[in-house]
């Protein structure tokens, strides 16, 4: 599905991914763990366009991405969430989820089908008029996936889709994440500093270290990884 | 119910009630521009002065398309009077020095609106207060440029006399119909998926891009949508008053009325601009009328007090007001 090799990108003199190789095949999630300003957003951003990697490739089913303006990418299937929600404040949820809609040959009552769905398995249906602004930063999160998945991506990048969660909205959002790969039929890059829930829906983990892989493997050994433990995980 | 997309649908009654919501939206604002339309349209068979009509028409036109690149995309052009201008002087010169007729002047200088938009386009990768000052720049480079093209192409800095021309009625029923055309493109384009894109590009533009919007030619369209009715306007009053020159055409003051008028309104919504161009140009010429002297100082008290009273203009802070009419006004 996505292959990255020896992806790098510096600003200036900084280095801020020094060679990075990962693979995610078809409907797997692939964790990915490091400290702040290991280059994991960074990795997400190059991924989908927002910015040009220095060297190195990216390629989706077989087929670089590079070059590649963003919304060109999204539209091969690269769906993308941030940390801090970006959703369109000023517009209703619906307009929200109707927006990647505005390219496309889907009909009316698809958009409002496909948008409604989206917003009742977000539970959010019964604010469907509201504008994003009026919400909360979980409900925000809430609906930046949905608007995401109504696109029915092939790959989402998931960016810190816990951080300001409460417990039952980031129980919601694990329900979510774990039907993607069979019931969306999706692969799932997920960045997060939540550990428990990287272990838990990840079938393998990659762990950024300094712009570098640091280790690579299923969540039992990241845990004894004696690199990983000195450098993320402390003694 | 499990939805053909192998999900939970929507309640039926949701669906058709959103339904119903998305036409009635369309069904107002349909009845706002012929509300608007057809007693201006009229006017001409009741009164013999028609000047306030049609300055009033080419408010609302300016602020209906100002408010498309404004309103919609989130760009204060505060040079917007160079596609007026240009507009006013591209009739002006196809109809004195080469002779073509009025309306085929008028199409011209529509064409010539939406070039300079397109040679102005690079300016839209400029955000914020760079952009306004930029555009606002470009605006006094034109009125340079035509005062020092030759004298007898556009009249220098004395300008045009357009005296052959002059046919207020027929004027009148043009701008009629522009006006039309001009509230049923900016309705086509708000109730589109276009409408839908631009809003969302105002709001994000990196969020837009994320969901599959290609943001510069989203951009584009309003851009020059909103730089081809302007330049109709600038024509239609060249022909109006029959004159045109450098200073009255690329008058700031014009940009300056548009941008508080349609402020006024609420930017953002189909009804803001057409609004407030209704009622302060409506109060402008009142004021004008019984003090002539006084008449900028007054109009900026109202408008400052209209902007503390109202801060997102009057159709953002009723909607502000009563959140649950909010989604059938257009």
């Amino acid at each position: 599905m996505l292959r990255v090799t020896d992806l790098t990108k510096t600003f200036g003199g900084l280095k801020a991914l020094g060679g990075v190789s990962l693979h995610i095949p078809e409907k797997r999630v692939l964790g990915l763990l490091g400290m702040n300003g290991s280059g994991k957003t960074t990795l997400l951003n190059c991924i989908n366009g927002l910015y040009e990697p220095s060297s190195g490739d990216i390629q989706l089913q077989g087929t670089s991405l590079l070059g590649l303006p963003t919304h060109k990418i999204a539209a091969r299937g690269v769906g993308r969430t941030f940390q801090v929600p970006k959703l369109f404040p000023r517009m209703t949820l619906l307009e929200n989820l109707a927006a990647p809609f505005t390219t496309g040959d889907a009909s009316d009552a698809e958009v409002y089908e496909r948008s409604a769905e989206w917003l009742n398995r977000v539970e959010l249906y019964r604010l469907r008029h509201n504008y994003a602004e009026e919400l909360s930063g979980g409900q925000q999160k809430l609906v930046e996936l949905a608007r995401m998945m109504v696109a029915q991506p092939k790959l989402v990048l998931l960016d810190e889709p816990f951080a300001g969660v409460n417990p039952s909205l980031a129980l919601l959002i694990i329900r979510l994440i774990e039907a993607m790969p069979e019931r969306d039929g999706c692969s799932v890059l997920l960045v997060s500093h939540d550990l428990t829930s990287v272990y838990q829906l990840s079938h393998n983990i990659v762990v950024l270290h300094e712009g570098r892989v640091l280790a690579e493997g299923g969540a039992a050994e990241i845990r004894s990884n004696p690199d990983v433990i000195e450098a993320y995980l402390g003694a | 119910m499990a939805s053909s997309l192998g999900g939970v649908a929507a309640p039926a009654e949701g669906r058709s009630g959103d339904a119903r919501v998305g036409r009635i939206r369309i069904s107002l604002w349909i009845v706002v521009a012929l509300g608007v339309v057809l007693p201006l349209l009229a006017a001409p068979a009741l009164t013999e002065n028609l000047s306030f009509s049609f300055y009033l028409m080419l408010w609302i036109i300016l602020c209906t398309s100002f408010n498309l690149v404004a309103g919609f995309t989130g760009y204060m052009p505060f040079g917007y009077v160079a596609f007026y201008g240009v507009g006013a002087y591209a009739t002006g010169v196809l109809h004195k020095t080469y002779g073509l007729p009025m309306p085929g002047a008028l199409v011209c200088a529509a064409l010539a609106g939406a070039a300079v938009s397109l040679l102005l386009a690079p300016t839209l990768r400029l955000k914020g207060v760079y952009f306004g000052i930029v555009s606002l720049a470009l605006a006094v480079i034109f009125r340079l440029v035509v005062s020092m093209l030759p004298e007898d192409i556009t009249g220098g800095s004395m300008g045009l006399i357009l005296a052959r021309a002059n046919d207020p009625q027929t004027t009148y029923y043009v701008t009629v119909a522009v006006l039309a055309a001009c509230l049923a493109a900016a309705g086509w384009l708000a109730f589109s998926r276009t409408g839908v894109a631009l809003r969302a590009v105002r709001d994000d533009a990196d969020a837009a891009a994320i969901v599959g919007i290609d943001v510069t030619r989203t951009r584009l369209k309003a851009w020059v949508l909103a730089a081809t009715f302007p330049a109709v306007v600038g024509g239609l009053e060249a022909w109006y008053t029959n004159a045109i020159d450098p200073e009255a055409s690329f008058n700031i003051l014009v940009t300056a009325k548009v941008i508080v008028y349609s402020m006024a309104g609420g930017l953002g919504t189909l009804l803001g601009p057409v609004l407030g161009a209704g009622a302060l140009y409506g109060i402008d010429h009142l004021i004008w009328q019984k003090f002539p002297v006084l008449n900028l100082m007054f109009l900026g008290i109202i408008i400052m007090v209209m902007i503390l009273v109202f801060p997102r203009g009057l159709v953002g802070s009723f909607a502000q007001r009563f959140p649950l009419l909010r989604r059938y006004i257009p």
